[in-house]
């Protein structure tokens, strides 16, 4: 199964980060995808900017409504995601407990759909 | 540069419907879903799609002093949560917004979109 891990964490705390402290952070990230890459369970993942950069976007009667800023102001913030090929959920909580952010924000884990017509076509 | 569509949406009422029920709401709405597909391809062949499932599939892990606490449910505690992600490669913002605007769930929910770091 494939499984998404969603990185929740503090902006505030990466902001106040020295430059130091953030290449600390990548290289216990790097430490990370190298554990569970070797494994061949991360197939995908991305680091996203910060939500001052956010821009977000409703259609209500056929119009466009655009807006600067994320979905919802909030202290802890989607920072970021993994994709998990496992064998299981609890596969996938053991493998998120060792994301680095899981130390002080939270890692949400929810399956990827897979449509069963589609599936089935697959096998 | 790399875009990430995150999309959220109310699925309350998505979750309590029979699986014929999301079957046929699913074929419903797949016409304009493939054609956000095929628009999102044209834009960008490699792009990436993940539609999650419902929030009650959710697990949220912490560790705290080398304890781990994991919490079933969504992270978030909103009435709408992240239920797909894209992420695409475009070439700015303005034809990001015309693609998320493209999304069938943004008539009812909320696409946000944010750059992601290369």
């Amino acid at each position: 199964m494939q499984v998404m891990a969603l990185l929740y964490g503090d902006e505030s705390r990466w902001d106040a980060f020295s430059d130091e402290e953030r290449e600390a952070v990548y290289a216990e990230y790097r430490a990370f995808a190298e554990e569970a890459g070797i494994e061949g369970v991360i197939v995908g993942g991305g680091e996203l900017a910060s939500t001052r950069d956010a821009t977000t976007v409703r259609v209500r009667d056929g119009e466009s409504l655009v807006t600067d800023g994320p979905y919802a102001e909030v202290k802890e913030a989607l920072g970021g995601y993994f994709v998990f090929e496992c064998k299981s959920m609890d596969e996938a909580v053991e493998y998120a407990a060792k994301i680095p952010g899981a130390q002080h924000g939270a890692i949400e884990v929810r399956p990827i759909y897979v449509d069963p017509a589609a599936e089935g076509a697959a096998s | 540069m790399k875009y990430a569509f995150l999309v959220y949406g109310d699925d309350s009422a998505w979750v309590d419907l029979s699986e014929e029920e999301q079957a046929e709401l699913r074929a419903q709405e797949m016409p304009r879903w493939m054609t956000l597909f095929d628009e999102l391809q044209k834009a960008d062949p490699n792009l990436a799609g993940y539609e999650l499932d419902g929030r009650d599939t959710a697990k949220v892990v912490r560790v705290r002093d080398g304890e781990r606490i994991v919490t079933d449910g969504p992270f978030a505690e909103t009435k709408e949560v992240v239920g797909g992600v894209f992420v695409i490669d475009l070439p700015d913002l303005d034809e990001a917004i015309r693609l998320a605007s493209l999304v069938p769930t943004a008539e009812h929910g909320s696409l946000e979109i944010r750059p992601l770091v290369e």
